[in-house]
């Protein structure tokens, strides 16, 4: 008993520590597109973590079931969200879309 | 002491929107803006699941699931589809 | 102690959202600090126990309203508003005034609402006794359809008359929202239309299910299943037709003709007008009523008279 309300305590605050890394991202990083990636990682990781500590906490199946497809759907809209995010903010104009690295050695000419 | 974790989980998610308010103030373009609120439609849907283990309240998860369902149609509205010739370009 | 703390942080973010929504300068600003106070009104719901009003919020807030409110700053991009540099209203000395007699009259209802001894035998417990004659467990519902029967009908034909009122308004056809038939297939959009679009569907005859015994129901379902066709919408698959089908008019009146027709077998039989006999009429009422919302809904946010598929 014990050891699951632990494992899920430490999951809830590794997620809090993902949301928080991704509003400091959000408020540090100096362009969109570095923004977004930011805020992936909150979108992502944080909320499976705050999913998984619940689950754990929860220990029925159904409610797993309901986190895992809650999870899914929050990947999915924020993939999607952020690709079209980032294509109107190129195609506005209105920030500077990111330059590739020119790669060091390509094999192919 | 779960519901003391699960509590100031909460407590923390929702002081961390707060935060992240601020660069819905500064911007600087429409797209930074609607990145903050993106996290903020993140944020509630953790804040409801929490909330749903806390209070005791299992319909809170269908009120996380909906918006996560939702989220996407926001940023669809958005950014639209651009026309075939804008896509030439 | 922390429940007080989220309960202070989420009543003035209310309040300071709601201020902010009003007093933006910029329009876009206005509209995301619009969005963002309907989430923090359905953590508020949640926390006052109340999952029936967050998930209405939810469904609306999420999948219609931020919808319609961006897709009007879009076309405000494109064509720019009539009267930028028109006057301005000359209220600014006088919304001070107002807004703190407005204060004041919450503060003094609120106190006065607090003073009043709990009355026993209210409407609202004597109803609550009542509920298992109905047949279902949610007293949302059972209220909705069992007590309240007369104001629902009349919330149905309120939306029947603003689906009428807007199409007497719109006397021209003009496709406006919807990406045109010269839109660009933009990837990843396919994929979210095949998940999001089927679970919409899912979810909505879900709460209708539900509604029953938790919270859920015809208004939640309805929301839920317009916002996957608002998505529809917005995505190009769907796009305006000039005339409304036939199958769209049936669709539009039917949450109204079902429920005024079951109301008025049951009187021709002898009973009160609109007593629904029994939960099998509640759950024909309620899938009616969910597929008339929907329509209607869908309808309204694409401005059109009827929708077809797209080619």
């Amino acid at each position: 008993m014990i050891l699951t309300e632990v494992m899920a305590s430490l999951l809830l605050i590794s997620g809090c520590f993902f949301y928080i890394a991704g509003t400091v991202g959000l408020l540090r990083f100096p362009d969109v597109f570095s923004r977004l990636h930011a805020l992936t990682k909150a979108d992502n990781l944080g909320l499976f973590l705050i999913c998984t500590g619940l689950a754990v906490n929860s220990g029925s199946p159904r409610i797993t079931g309901l986190l895992l497809v809650v999870w899914i759907l929050g990947l999915l809209a924020a993939t999607v969200s952020c690709h079209l995010i980032a294509r109107r903010a190129i195609r506005s104009g209105q920030a500077e879309p990111p330059v590739a690295e020119p790669r060091a050695a390509d094999p192919t000419p | 002491m779960m519901d003391w974790v699960l509590s100031a989980t909460a407590l923390v998610l929702l002081l961390n929107l707060g935060v992240g308010m601020i660069r819905v103030y500064r911007g600087p373009t429409p797209a930074d803006r609607m990145l903050a609120a993106l996290l903020f439609g993140t944020t509630t849907v953790a804040v409801l699941l929490v909330l749903a283990d806390w209070v005791g309240l299992p319909a809170l998860r269908d009120v996380a699931l909906l918006f996560v369902m939702l989220a996407a149609i926001i940023s669809v509205a958005f950014a639209g589809l651009p026309t075939t010739d804008e896509e030439e370009r | 102690m922390i429940g007080l703390a989220i309960d202070s942080v989420l009543a003035l973010g209310i309040v300071w959202m709601a201020l902010q929504t009003v007093r933006s300068d910029s329009l876009f600003q206005a509209m995301l600090m619009f969005i963002v106070f309907g989430l923090l009104m359905s953590l508020a719901w949640a926390r006052l126990h109340a999952p029936d009003l967050a998930l209405a919020e939810a469904a609306i807030g999420a999948g219609i309203t931020g919808a319609l409110l961006l897709v009007t700053w879009r076309r405000l991009q494109v064509h720019g508003p009539d009267d930028s540099n028109g006057p301005r209203l000359m209220t600014r000395w006088l919304a001070l005034p107002i807004a703190c007699a407005s204060a004041l009259l919450v503060i003094i209802i609120g106190w006065t609402a607090l003073q009043l001894p709990a009355v026993p035998g209210t409407a609202g417990e004597l109803t609550l006794q009542r509920l298992e004659d109905i047949g279902v467990s949610n007293p949302v519902t059972g209220v909705l359809l069992g007590f309240r029967a007369y104001d629902t009908l009349m919330e149905m034909a309120v939306l029947l008359a603003a689906w009428l009122g807007a199409r007497a308004v719109a006397t021209e056809f003009r496709p406006g929202v919807l990406p045109g038939p010269a839109h660009a297939e933009v990837p990843l959009v396919g994929a979210l239309l095949s998940l999001v679009v089927p679970i919409s569907i899912l979810v909505a005859v879900y709460l209708l299910q539900a509604g029953g015994s938790a919270p859920g129901g015809a208004f939640q379902g309805g929301a839920v299943l317009a916002a996957g066709g608002v998505l529809l919408c917005l995505t190009g698959r769907l796009e305006a037709a000039a005339q409304a089908s036939a199958l769209e008019r049936v669709g539009v009146i039917l949450g109204l003709a079902v429920f005024s027709l079951t109301g008025l077998i049951v009187m021709a039989t002898g009973g009160p007008m609109l007593a629904l006999p029994g939960v099998w009429a509640i759950y024909l009422v309620e899938t009616a009523l969910l597929l008339s919302i929907a329509l209607t809904l869908v309808l309204l946010f694409a401005a059109a008279p009827g929708l077809r598929r797209a080619p």
